[in-house]
């Protein structure tokens, strides 16, 4: 537990020291919000109500928020898995390996970091919220970030895989960036994604980010208060295999997904000799 | 005195080559051991073994009574490693990576702060001790790292080319630190480097070849085991000076070393002023000298260990 500790702290103290990584990582998100918040929410609208009578309830920007926090949470804790790569480079993963400190402890430890970072950079979005005109519960909000902190735990999880058996920052970065986006765009972060072809549909359903985005919006959103034809509109009825998932399911698949991760990551310690 | 470090019949085999070749050796309690061989000789592939790093083919290691393979975490808080390379977090204090080591080889939590200052003070790094390590010197790092291998109390400490990189006044200084170390804790040391004259520190020395060891003495047994003296000389045409030698000179050892000539005498002495007298070829240069352990070194391997530097 100690060791845990000592590489999530030490993550987190690098993470607070580096100013430009601190700000820098929050051009992405808010170019998005100005992209498909400001200048594409009105096409975003018609396009998603086009023949459906929803009248004035929908409103696009509300629903693409959670799906931009998502994003940051995605980008954020993947890009923080290169701190391992950094380690093998500078040395100090050497340090950590001949320690006592047991492999799962370092494979937590760094997952723990990680996720501690991405949701610090998603808690700061919410800053945007009254800027965005957006009205969402305090209280959901405050619900949303155990959630986020393991969306972001499992997250980081595909990037420890990478790191595991990339050698380079650069090739990480590359590697990274040609599999983040994807995951966005098949996620339903930034437009709904019912009606996917099949082959896609696939994709979709077996994106982690995809429940990560659903559960995210269920619990952001006031999804009670929408009529049906919302609901659908805004993709919140995810079915797989044909039966709506329900919240508890969704982070029952995430918790699993993490689990994974997590062994396959000890194990990656256990044979790496730095 | 006991053993700390036993190894038996160590293998380790790569797919095309053997890199050790079933070696044995122990390491006393107390003592320094020196580790000397030229690159490629399974030196590192040894160190990794024995540090839990790398898996062997086969053979037995135990450290502090503990089995390498069944016992890794035991193994890995019974020693320290000051490896070759630079592995402190520079972004972080020097005290935040001491805390850090201290967590991870969990030094009970109301003896850090001290032991942080006792080994902050053996190698004088009291006062800097909460500046960023990116703003040290290279000799600061390595006392730091150093100072960080101590933390837990190791029983052995390994030092892989403790010095390398480091200016000649550096590593003086650096030495008096692991000296007083020495004296002061008793810990079992396990050097490697490049730099025969910091063996000579080693109570004992294991020279490594091709995968074996060649020999395991103190350096003065191994030194007086080559026995007498050394001259070198260089003459105006050392063909002929060899062929004059050769003719007229005896009880001398003669080997050429690039341009200079080398004769093992049992002692110079008696030896000289007659050979001196008996050489028509005129002398450039003549040195007398006692073996080194780079003369050492060379009778067992036939290469020098520096010429075989990366």
């Amino acid at each position: 537990m100690e060791g845990i500790i000592a590489i999530w702290q030490r993550d987190l103290i690098k993470f607070l020291r580096d100013k430009a990584r601190l700000f820098g990582s929050f051009t992405m998100p808010i170019l998005f919000l100005l992209i498909f918040g400001g200048g594409l929410s009105g096409t975003m609208e018609t396009m998603m109500t086009q023949n459906l009578d929803v009248g004035g309830d929908f409103n696009y920007i509300e629903f693409v928020f959670p799906g931009i926090v998502s994003m940051t949470l995605l980008m954020t804790s993947v890009f923080s898995a290169m701190s391992v790569i950094e380690d093998k480079d500078f040395g100090y993963m050497k340090e950590i390996l001949v320690s006592p400190i047991s492999r799962v402890s370092i494979a937590v430890g760094k997952m723990a970091g990680a996720a501690t970072v991405s949701t610090i950079q998603g808690i700061m979005l919410f800053a945007l919220i009254p800027l965005l005109g957006l009205n969402y519960d305090w209280i959901s909000l405050i619900q949303v970030i155990p959630f986020m902190f393991l969306l972001g735990a499992a997250l980081s999880g595909i990037g420890l895989l990478f790191a595991s058996f990339i050698n380079s920052t650069q090739g990480f970065q590359l590697i990274v960036n040609i599999i983040v986006l994807p995951m966005v765009f098949m996620s339903g972060a930034l437009f709904p994604i019912n009606g996917m072809p099949g082959w896609l549909d696939v994709i979709v359903k077996l994106n982690p980010v995809t429940y990560g985005v659903d559960v995210m919006k269920k619990i952001m959103i006031d999804v009670d208060q929408l009529s049906m034809t919302v609901r659908e509109t805004m993709g919140l009825n995810l079915t797989v295999f044909g039966r709506q998932v329900t919240v508890f399911e969704e982070i029952l698949f995430i918790l699993a997904f993490t689990a994974l991760v997590i062994a396959i990551a000890t194990l990656s310690f256990k044979r790496a000799n730095a | 005195m006991n053993s700390v470090i036993k190894v038996s019949n160590l293998v380790k085999k790569y797919k095309n080559v053997d890199a050790v070749k079933g070696i044995n050796f122990d390491v006393k309690e107390g003592e320094i051991f020196g580790f000397l061989g030229p690159n490629g000789a399974g030196k590192s592939t040894t160190i990794n073994m024995i540090c839990t790093m790398l898996p062997s083919t086969s053979g037995q290691i135990t450290i502090n009574g503990y089995d390498v393979e069944k016992q890794k975490d035991k193994v890995r808080g019974s020693i320290g490693i000051i490896f070759q390379e630079n592995t402190l977090d520079e972004k972080l204090t020097a005290n935040e990576n001491l805390m850090l080591h201290c967590r991870f080889y969990n030094v009970p939590k109301d003896k850090r702060h001290e032991r942080i200052q006792e080994v902050l003070h053996i190698v004088d790094l009291i006062d800097e001790q909460n500046q960023r390590v990116e703003e040290f010197s290279g000799g600061m790092k390595r006392r730091l790292e150093i100072a960080r291998g101590l933390l837990h109390y190791p029983k052995v400490l390994f030092l892989d080319e403790p010095t390398v990189g480091l200016d000649p006044n550096t590593r003086a200084h650096l030495w008096k630190y692991i000296l007083k170390l020495k004296e002061q804790e008793g810990i079992t040391m396990f050097l490697t480097t490049h730099y025969l004259d910091e063996a000579e520190v080693s109570d004992r020395i294991a020279i490594m070849d091709q995968g074996e060891i060649i020999a395991i003495d103190s350096p003065t047994a191994l030194k007086d085991e080559l026995g007498g003296d050394l001259i070198e000389l260089s003459t105006e045409d050392n063909d002929q000076a060899i062929q004059e030698i050769q003719d007229k000179v005896t009880g001398a050892d003669v080997t050429v070393n690039g341009d200079t000539i080398h004769l093992k005498v049992d002692s110079s002495d008696a030896f000289i002023s007659n050979f001196i007298k008996k050489l028509d070829i005129p002398i450039t240069t003549l040195n007398i000298r006692k073996p080194t352990l780079n003369d050492v070194f060379l009778a067992y391997t036939g290469r020098n260990i520096q010429t075989n530097d990366e």
